[in-house]
């Protein structure tokens, strides 16, 4: 589905990613781990269409798509869910959710209404709130929009970066299952974590990045790759 | 005390409302480019100047003043569509960009202003009031002309705000304003909703243009006063906030009024001109928040 092939960034003179080669299959999860700084949050963002690769590409179901626009990246399928969530803090709930219509231009509104049913039937907190400005949601409640946001896109490939991140555990246990869910339905994810244990239960493959380059690859369903990678990441 | 009221204050503070309304009506188009696209549009007078020259040319070759309030803004729409496009975003991405689309626009400007000192020459030319006489009301005599721009001018500031505050055209311009990427990434097409508010905004300064030919003359040079005003209305009001440029148009052109009537016309523009300083002294930011910013 998903294939890059020797991509290198650089965000001024730096040279974040280094050559870095990749490929996801349909409905597989692939957790991406490493250090702080290391450049999977660029790698996302890269693939996303918000940065430009200075070499190599991207391909989504073998056509080139690291030329394109961001909005037609979305429009392929492909939700990017970052790091910091992204809410847009002056529109309500259900505004940032339709947002997501977008990804999916040629569908009639009566798919967009089931759309958005089907996405507080499973988040029913969002319902609750669906008036209120993003502003106004907690962290962990943000979270769920931002994952809905793409949801309801119907995202085939999803790209979540550090979703844990400063969530509280009952919160991020509810979040991982939403992701399981998610790959249930055959979406295909690239996950990148921090909280390697969670992420792994919820992977197929992982690589471990230093340097813009990966250092390892492994089966998370092999221990003793699961073993090598702590190791490689030094956790 | 009744009849200074009705003669003397009461049309002044309905002329002050009247020039309110036109002010804001640029000062939207100017706040909507800078809330979007962080952009200072320097041309932003001259597509005023350039909304009466159009109706002025218009009108003589016989279309009435009615259609000319929609015809008007539908020419300078491709126009400001084709600037944004072909200008501002060629240069959007660059480092400096924000002195470069200054420059740029700025420059623009001037061309398009000496193009119509060339076209239509440098003298002023005074349309003829497409509303004339008064209607009393309360015993008060209020010039109708001005009344109707109050009317026409509230109705398309309400329906702007309608707009960008409760359709979904709008949620993506006050998404695209606040952060780009994400919105692109939802599959907002950013650079078309860029170059549709540029075009928009510069649609209502013409559509002032038309309102004020009529009252003021039409000259080349026209849009650098108003412009001026325009300014000082969104500086006050918060660059990129819709909300706080009427309020600071409706009470900046209020104060000029009065100012006028207690102090001396000469007085007025170094009052507003201090507020605006003074503004920036104790709150930069203006009264409101920028659009699609919380």
């Amino acid at each position: 589905m998903l294939e890059l092939r020797d991509i290198h960034v650089h965000y001024g003179t730096s040279h974040i990613v280094q050559g870095l080669s990749l490929s996801a299959a349909a409905g597989q999860v692939i957790g991406i781990f490493g250090r702080n700084g290391v450049g999977k949050t660029t790698l996302l963002k890269t693939i996303a269409g918000w940065l430009q690769p200075t070499s190599g590409s991207i391909l989504l179901h073998g056509t080139p798509i690291h030329e394109l626009s961001t909005h037609r990246i979305a429009r392929l399928g492909v939700g990017f869910v970052p790091e910091d969530r992204r809410i847009f803090p002056d529109l309500s709930v259900e505004e940032n959710l339709a947002l997501g219509f977008l990804q999916v231009p040629g569908r009639k509104a009566a798919q967009n209404r089931a759309a958005l049913a089907d996405v507080y039937a499973r988040f029913p907190r969002l319902a609750e709130r669906r008036s209120q400005p993003g502003m106004t949601l907690s962290g962990g409640e943000q979270q769920m929009l931002a994952m809905a946001r793409v949801m309801i896109g119907d995202a085939r490939l999803l790209l979540i970066d550090e979703p844990s991140e400063g969530l509280a555990p009952m919160i991020v246990a509810d979040l991982y299952a939403i992701i399981r869910a998610m790959k249930a339905e055959g979406r295909t994810i690239l996950l990148v974590e921090q909280n390697v244990a969670n992420a792994l239960e919820v992977s197929d493959r992982f690589v471990a990045i230093e340097r813009g380059q990966i250092i390892y690859a492994g089966s998370a369903a092999s221990e003793g790759d699961r073993s090598q990678l702590l190791d490689a990441i030094a956790v | 005390m009744l009849e200074y009221a009705q003669f003397v204050l009461a049309p002044q503070i309905v002329t002050g409302l009247a020039l309110g309304v036109a002010v804001i009506l640029v000062a939207l188009g100017l706040t909507i480019i800078f809330g979007l696209l962080d952009v200072i549009n320097m041309s932003h007078g001259e597509f005023y100047a350039l909304g009466a020259f159009i109706a002025l040319a218009l009108g003589q070759v016989g279309l009435p003043f009615w259609l000319l309030l929609v015809a008007v803004p539908v020419l300078i729409l491709p126009i400001g569509y084709a600037v944004e496009r072909g200008l501002i975003q060629r240069v959007f991405h660059s480092e400096d960009r924000h002195v470069t689309t200054l420059l740029l626009t700025f420059g623009f400007g001037l061309v398009l202003e000496d193009a119509l000192r060339l076209t239509f020459g440098p003298n002023p030319f005074k349309p003829e009031t497409p509303i004339r006489g008064t209607i009393e009301i309360l015993g008060t005599y209020l010039p109708l002309y001005r009344l109707f721009m109050i009317v026409v001018g509230g109705l398309i500031i309400a329906g702007t705000a309608l707009v960008v505050y409760r359709t979904r055209l709008g949620a993506m311009v006050r998404a695209a304003a606040f952060d780009r990427n994400m919105a692109a990434s939802l599959g907002v097409p950013v650079e078309r909703v860029y170059a549709g508010a540029f075009a928009f905004g510069v649609a209502l300064a013409g559509l002032a243009g038309v309102l004020l030919a009529p009252i003021y003359s039409v000259f080349p040079t026209m849009g650098r006063d108003f412009i001026l005003m325009a300014f000082t209305v969104i500086i006050v009001g918060g660059m990129g906030s819709i909300g706080g440029a009427v309020i600071a148009g409706l009470f900046l052109t209020q104060v000029q009024a009065i100012a006028s009537l207690y102090i001396s016309p000469v007085w007025t523009d170094p009052i507003v001109f201090a507020i605006m300083v003074l503004m920036l002294m104790v709150r930069p930011q203006g009264l409101r928040g920028r659009l699609g910013h919380a």
